[in-house]
């Protein structure tokens, strides 16, 4: 019982993380230390949980948005793959700029990811978060004109 | 006053060309003049027909086929002679010459006059073989004609020809009602060889005949050169170049003796003529056909005008005969048609059983589709065929290749270039229905990106304290 309250513990601080960002952020690393600790004798449904807890608890909220957007992205593309594999491939253009459309987009949604992320900070000493965005923003109008083009 | 002349011109142009299709100019190489007689009125039918008929004996020094390197006459009719050759103004490569330059000839062959070596020579060439003994004949015990050959049985009687096959026109039935009798005296039949596709034979001897050399004093025939119906007594080779040559194998049939001459039938196989009555022959309607045949007065055909135009969705394109099409264009290929009989040109039709084709080739046939009548005017027929040009790009002909034994020969080829689509033609993709789950796809891909970017610029950036903290994990 002990772990699944260690697990639960952290939640309300998460609450505190987004909505008074400032100040919980000391708090934060403990409970996942204890979930890494508590590890070897907890079912695999529990580390699942950990770790997605964990996830919840220490990425920004600018960095949900782009892994829900990539998920998001990975559904299309996949459902586009699956339609063509089971209904064929008629005009292949139509498929090639549909489904490079979402990887396209993944790619350039990834690289946005990474230089926005803070821990990355050092090697992206001199691209600020703002210009990274303005690059995202400009790769992807290119390539939705490429993809619309293509489509004829 | 200067459009009257003209068709008075167009007129006198009309008189002129009334006769055969391809010219009027008959050169007759005939030995003994005295010998004009016998065949008076076969040559009185030739010049009523329009022939402007020149006698030449063989040795006559200004004999001559060519005129400055031009065909001097367009049709040439060689007569049996009495000496062994032509002569050095008939060798055989001349007459080879004049069928290549597109000349007729029409030779008779007779057992009482040895052919020249020369033209049997020249026979060889055309894969037509004529039997070693220079005097054979051809007999038949139970064909002959019981008035004029009751003992010799040489004047062999052969009925009206039937069609050589189903599907080729038979110019040579005459009313086509049958009971007809043709003589065919005394004379070398031939045989063909297997190899040439443009030899046909027009009358084969019954299956009875054979071919004999009466000088040989041996009591049976053994061995003979050719029986029945492998011995064929007319035959026609008409050259790539639609030239006829004609091989009549008893030119006795020409005389007048035989024009009008009665003749009775032998009791056949089976008792077939037991109860035959004195007939008169039919040889001056037959030769007159086998001779209006040769010199190009029946089955000629002529192309006319060859047009072909796009015809998307049933519109019919101004331009005709363009130079390029697209793959998959509908296009429709009109061809006019014409055969020439006796005097006039009229509408061509086929026989039955046999079509028109059209060939949309290149190198190979893409399509061969058959052409079908769209309209008959007062001496031509227009054939059409409409089809969707093959999905392949490249240079192609619009091919009619229609050779047929006994009509000349057409062959017409039209080259135009197919180009692929341009980028413009393609159909958009939005008319594709399978297209469709892409096309949400992408704009699903797009909104999602729009939503996404207005959340981002809405939400409010998180310090970078958390960050740096997290790092220490």
């Amino acid at each position: 019982m002990a772990p699944k309250r260690n697990a639960r513990e952290p939640t309300p601080s998460s609450v505190a993380t987004t909505q008074s960002s400032t100040t919980a952020a000391g708090s934060v690393p403990i409970p996942s230390k204890a979930s890494y600790k508590s590890s070897s004798n907890q079912s695999p449904q529990q580390i699942a949980l950990g770790i997605w807890q964990n996830y919840l608890d220490t990425t920004p909220q600018r960095t949900k948005l782009i892994d829900v957007f990539m998920a998001f992205l990975v559904v299309v593309g996949g459902l586009q793959f699956l339609y063509c594999v089971i209904a064929g491939n008629y005009p292949f253009n139509a498929f090639l700029s549909g489904f490079s459309a979402t990887v396209g987009q993944f790619v350039l949604t990834a690289s946005l990811r990474i230089q926005t992320n803070a821990e990355n900070k050092a090697d992206f000493g001199e691209v600020s978060p703002e210009r990274a965005f303005a690059d995202y923003v400009f790769g992807s109008l290119i390539l939705h004109f490429f993809c619309v083009n293509f489509i004829n | 006053m200067r459009w009257l002349l003209s068709f008075l011109l167009l007129g006198l142009l009309s008189v002129v060309h009334a006769v055969s299709s391809s010219g009027n100019k008959l050169l007759v190489v005939l030995e003994e003049l005295a010998d004009k007689a016998k065949y008076s009125k076969y040559l009185a039918d030739l010049e009523s027909r329009g022939f402007k008929t020149t006698i030449e004996s063989p040795k006559a020094e200004k004999l001559a086929l060519f005129e400055l390197g031009e065909r001097a006459y367009e049709h040439l009719l060689l007569l049996p002679a009495q000496s062994k050759g032509l002569g050095p103004n008939l060798t055989p490569k001349l007459l080879l010459d004049f069928i290549n330059a597109g000349g007729n000839i029409l030779l008779t062959l007779d057992s009482a006059h040895p052919t020249p070596s020369g033209l049997v020579s020249l026979l060889l060439e055309l894969d037509i073989h004529l039997p070693t003994d220079r005097n054979a004949l051809v007999v038949d015990h139970f064909n002959f004609d019981k008035l004029s050959a009751a003992e010799k049985h040489d004047v062999v009687l052969v009925p009206r020809p039937d069609a050589l096959r189903p599907d080729v026109k038979n110019f040579f039935k005459g009313d086509g009602k049958g009971g007809e009798v043709i003589a065919f005296p005394r004379g070398v039949g031939q045989t063909l060889g297997n190899t040439s596709p443009l030899l046909t034979p027009i009358l084969r001897a019954p299956r009875t005949a054979y071919s004999y050399n009466p000088k040989d004093d041996v009591e049976g025939v053994e061995d003979p050169f050719a029986v029945g119906t492998q011995l064929s007594l007319i035959t026609t080779m008409q050259a790539r170049n639609s030239a006829r040559f004609t091989v009549i194998g008893a030119a006795e049939m020409l005389e007048d003796a035989w024009f009008d001459a009665k003749v009775k039938r032998s009791v056949g196989m089976g008792g077939v003529g037991s109860d035959a009555k004195e007939v008169k022959t039919a040889n001056q309607a037959f030769v007159k056909e086998v001779t209006g045949w040769t010199f190009n007065e029946i089955g000629v055909l002529k192309v006319g005008k060859i047009e072909h135009h796009l015809n998307e969705g049933g519109a019919k394109s101004n331009i005709t005969n363009p130079k390029i099409y697209r793959v998959k264009n509908d296009v429709t290929y009109n061809i006019e048609l014409s055969e020439y009989s006796w005097d006039h040109w009229e509408p061509f039709t086929p026989p039955a059983g046999d079509v028109v084709q059209l060939e949309f080739s290149m190198l190979s046939p893409f399509h061969r589709l058959p052409l079908k009548v769209a309209t008959t005017t007062k001496n031509s027929t227009i054939y059409t065929a409409s089809f969707k040009l093959p999905d392949q790009h490249g240079i192609f002909n619009f091919k009619v290749n229609y050779k047929r034994p006994f009509f000349s020969n057409v062959e017409e080829k039209n080259t135009v270039t197919v180009r692929h689509f341009a980028h413009d033609e393609w159909p958009r993709s939005w008319v594709i229905s399978g297209a469709w789950p892409w096309i949400s796809g992408i704009a699903v891909t797009v909104t999602g990106w729009v939503a996404f970017v207005a959340l981002w610029l809405w939400s409010k950036p998180v310090p970078l304290k958390l960050s740096t903290s997290g790092k220490k994990i």
